[in-house]
């Protein structure tokens, strides 16, 4: 009994075969035939609208716009269309056949022949459609960048994947032609501001034309993003430093969101995702002012005496001084007596000053005297502790690692031992150390925050760090150090006097980084406001802008003037 | 000698045979003489190897496998595991295993050597004693290979353990009851299993159910294939003549899709042809079947007939969308050495049984 239900199972499936077959072989085969001899069914890719970017605001900072393509199945295409269509696209008709013969995703995949084409043109292409088979047009999505230089390299743009990024990836998100995100914002967010791919199946006649849609699914758009950059902001720094060097980062302390990452010079972005404009693009690739480097995130600089902070917490630490310990300044300093002077930037010297004095005049000769009790290693894990030397987790691409030299580092990298007097350079921020603006600006927000580790961000649903993941560093020490930030800026012998402001109070560090003369020297100023309960942290930088007192000063009380009135009403 | 030879082989069972490796050189040819691979070569040396084997197994005995049956299943067992660590991979999925010059697919060898061993535990035990034990352990038995051979990932050759488990143990006499267990355990652990499979495997499920849901991927392998074979109409484009297949719209034309060249090129007539042969193959097992009086062997036969008909029918199935498309090669047609030696392994094994059978 079980043997025969067996038996009959195997017949009846294939019986069942059998009869299917006749049905779509005999019965349909004339319809499958027909669609077969000219194959016929077309699949035609669409591309998902890549996601938004907006400002903390709201305002769109990236999105996009329809452009309407000229496509054309090249297997559908008589030989009489390429004059044509080079007639009405004004292209040679060579560019045109090279065009139609570039490689493609599959056979009888539409060729781009010309993107994003006038409005006329596209008219004259439907009026001679008949005399045009293959040809028609497809609407397609191209980045547009609102505010150009505002916030470009933070945004980033767009470009064409090339072939071994198409092997790897995905085939359902990322065509032969899709576009992929390069640097900045774009890149880093590619996978949510892409969608995911849709497609047409269509009939065509003999002449290459649709006769119905046999099915389709709708590409899915991208996610929009909303940054914590607050856009008027941004714009009015870009204006003020518009023609110099420079970069000015502001980070919202409450929810460590960077408001404003400004570099200059800058450039605009939709050179990039717009055809026709390559010259552009070679331009911007070849300028010696090298406008595509964001000086902010993705270089990196001498400090100058901005690390003074560093060195003071460091020898407070580890109880090499107290905030009232005093050295004498004369204007020099030797290691022993005739031995080689190390300068102080004040050639009369500023006497005997205590911590809180030698921070607020930017004493080297103090901070000399401190460094020459401190070994480079001791500097160097603090400078570490307080995230200089390594890459910052940040959304940005290329992010500058910065260098924090100690004498390991010195024997790998130079084969030479570390001699004493370069640790007293290391003090006050020269030697070998190289430090981001962005990774000053993390240092000043850890002091402003009394020890808590910072991270900027710029997306703004993410939380910001745990409050309680704290550095090792003490938090009276801390104090000391805000103390003598204030002084900078309010004291009559403050380096950053200039910077002061009247609606609050203001704590700073000035900073003038030496370079090989006869360039002029870095020009840095960071810090955070009010003083007493801070509510923003900031980092200038001007590259070869001479005194961080007087070019950075300048820079940071215009910008938070700004704040005031703009920003801080508003929030 | 000679004389004896030829009256104790079953010839219906040869020619079926001879007839299908027939038809399958014939359209591997078809499928891949604009290709580079060297497909047609590699072929031959694998169909040499595999009449050899069917020859020979009659000659060794089905008795010697089904006693060195735990043993073939432990080794299948870890080569299959060999696969997981150091496989070739190919088209996303490791399957493969580099022997020498040759690339053999172990899945295809663990059928074999688990249906030996199904048979073998089943037969020793009678169905109205230990029932539970007997049923889970022979469940136990076809997953093990079933979850490794999943894990590579090749999910059609893991389901088709499922009817080689349910038509030995439907044969075997197992208790009504047990399959209506069975299948309410099979519903509710489908959703469970949902959730292991694979993104693209879940997509192919779905697409399947709806191949409105991707046009541009396996909906348009699907709708391909399925013009490929309905075009070849009554009587097909011609030998050599397919335009879907050698223009290559339907992809690994010369393995798993090997069936739309046939219809297209022969049509009707041929897939008709090709499922008498399959008919024809059929019945002689059920001949051998029959007349053997030995129970491992009766569901040694069954467990063999139930793998060659799932994978003929899915198969089949796939090319004009009866069934979901999976990576499941057609027997002695399709292009694949360890699926062809694997088969005439089996049928040999079948061969045998009939020589050996016991005549009143």
């Amino acid at each position: 009994m079980r043997y025969f239900l067996f038996r009959m199972t195997v017949y009846a499936g294939l019986t069942v075969l059998g009869f299917c077959l006749f049905r779509v072989q005999v019965l349909e085969g004339g319809r499958f035939r027909r669609l077969s001899e000219q194959n016929r069914v077309r699949l035609i890719p669409l591309e998902a609208p890549r996601g938004r970017v907006f400002d903390s605001r709201g305002n769109l900072l990236a999105t996009n716009r329809p452009s309407y393509d000229v496509v054309a199945t090249p297997e559908d295409v008589t030989p009489e269309v390429f004059p044509r269509l080079a007639t009405i696209l004004q292209l040679s008709e060579k560019e045109v056949r090279r065009r139609m013969s570039a490689p493609r995703e599959y056979p009888f995949a539409p060729a781009l022949i010309k993107e994003d084409v006038p409005r006329e043109v596209l008219f004259r292409i439907e009026e001679y459609k008949p005399e045009l088979p293959g040809v028609f047009i497809q609407i397609a999505f191209l980045r547009y960048y609102p505010y150009q230089e505002t916030a470009s390299h933070l945004i980033g743009f767009i470009g064409k994947i090339n072939s071994e990024e198409y092997q790897k990836l995905d085939r359902e998100r990322y065509g032969f032609n899709s576009l992929i995100g390069r640097t900045g914002i774009e890149k880093i967010y590619d996978e949510r501001l892409r969608g995911w791919r849709g497609g047409r199946q269509i009939e065509v006649n003999a002449r290459g034309q649709l006769v119905r849609v046999l099915s389709e699914k709708l590409p899915e758009p991208g996610e929009d993003l909303r940054l914590t950059l607050d856009l008027d902001f941004q714009k009015k720094i870009m204006e003020f430093i518009k023609g110099k060097h420079a970069s000015v980062a502001v980070m919202d302390l409450d929810s460590e969101g960077l408001i404003a990452l400004a570099s200059s010079p800058a450039f605009d972005p939709n050179v990039f995702v717009s055809p026709g404009r390559a010259q552009e693009r070679l331009q911007f690739l070849r300028d010696v002012n090298a406008p595509l480097l964001d000086r902010g995130v993705s270089s990196a600089y001498p400090p100058g005496s901005v690390f003074k902070l560093v060195t003071a917490l460091a020898a407070l630490e580890t109880g090499k001084i107290t905030p009232n310990t005093r050295f004498f300044c004369p204007g020099t300093f030797r290691l022993k007596p005739g031995a080689r002077p190390y300068h102080c930037w004040s050639q009369h010297g500023h006497g005997s000053i205590n911590l809180y004095e030698a921070l607020e005049r930017s004493c080297n000769v103090y901070f000399y005297n401190v460094g020459s009790r401190l070994s480079p290693e001791t500097i160097a894990s603090y400078a570490r502790e307080l995230g200089l030397g390594e890459r910052m987790r940040l959304d940005v691409t290329n992010i500058a690692p910065g260098l924090v030299p100690d004498s390991a580092w010195k024997r790998e990298r130079f084969r030479e031992k570390w001699y004493q007097g370069e640790t007293l350079s290391f003090a006050i921020g020269q030697s070998y150390l190289l430090v981001s603006p962005l990774q000053v600006l993390r240092l000043t927000a850890i002091i402003a925050k009394n020890g808590v580790r910072v991270e900027p961000q710029l997306i703004l649903e993410k939380n910001p760090s745990d409050e309680s993941k704290k550095t090792a560093i003490h938090e009276e020490n801390l104090k000391v150090i805000k103390k003598g930030m204030l002084q900078v800026v309010q004291s009559e012998y403050g380096t950053g006097q200039l910077a002061r402001v009247d609606f609050g109070k203001l704590a700073a560090k000035t900073g003038t980084a030496q370079v090989p003369p006869p360039k002029t020297a870095h020009s840095w100023m960071t810090g955070f406001f009010p003083y007493d309960n801070p509510k923003i942290a900031f980092v200038v930088f001007v590259e070869h802008g001479g005194s961080g007192g007087i070019t950075g000063a300048k820079i940071v009380k215009e910008m938070i003037q700004i704040w005031g009135e703009n920003v801080a009403k508003v929030g | 000698m000679w004389r004896k030879w030829v009256k104790e082989t079953h010839w219906p069972l040869v020619f079926s045979t001879l007839g299908l490796a027939a038809v399958g050189t014939m359209f591997i040819f078809s499928a891949s003489y604009h290709d580079s691979g060297h497909y047609m070569s590699k072929h031959l040396f694998w169909m040499g190897a595999a009449l050899g084997v069917l020859f020979l197994i009659p000659v060794m005995g089905y008795r010697t496998f089904l006693n060195i049956s735990y043993l073939l299943y432990g080794v299948s067992l870890m080569l299959l595991a060999a696969v997981l660590v150091i496989g070739e991979q190919r088209l996303g999925a490791q399957r493969w295993l580099q022997i020498g010059p040759l690339l053999i697919q172990p899945s295809e060898f663990a059928k074999l050597a688990t249906i030996l061993a199904l048979a073998n535990f089943l037969g020793a035990n009678h169905p109205w004693e230990k029932k539970w034990s007997v049923v889970l352990a022979s469940a136990g038995i076809t997953f093990l290979p079933l979850v490794l051979i999943a894990k590579q990932p090749d999910l059609g050759s893991a389901i088709m353990f499922v009817p080689l488990l349910a038509g030995l143990l439907f044969l075997w006499g197992m208790r009504r009851r047990f399959f209506i267990l069975g299948g309410i355990i099979a519903t509710v652990a489908a959703p469970l299993f949902w959730g292991f499979l694979k993104a693209y495997q879940k997509k192919r499920i779905l697409v399947f159910l709806n191949p409105n849901l991707d046009p541009l991927g396996s909906g348009y392998t699907a709708i391909q294939s399925k013009i490929a074979v309905g075009s070849g109409g009554l009587l097909g484009k011609g030998y050599l003549a397919g335009t879907q297949s050698q223009l290559q719209f339907v992809p690994e034309h010369h393995t798993d899709f090997i069936f739309c060249v046939v219809g297209e090129e022969w049509g009707y007539a041929g897939t008709l042809f090709v499922l008498l042969l399959y008919s024809f193959l059929f019945r002689s097992a059920f001949q051998v079947m029959e007349h053997t009086t030995d129970v491992k062997a009766k569901l040694l036969v069954a467990g063999i007939l139930a793998v060659l008909f799932a994978q003929i029918f899915v198969n089949i199935g796939m090319s004009f969308g009866l069934t979901p498309i999976t990576g499941i090669t057609l027997p002695l047609i399709s292009y694949g050495g360890s699926s062809l030696v694997a088969t005439t392994l089996a049928l040999g094994i079948i061969l045998s049984i009939h020589k050996e059978r016991s005549i009143f």
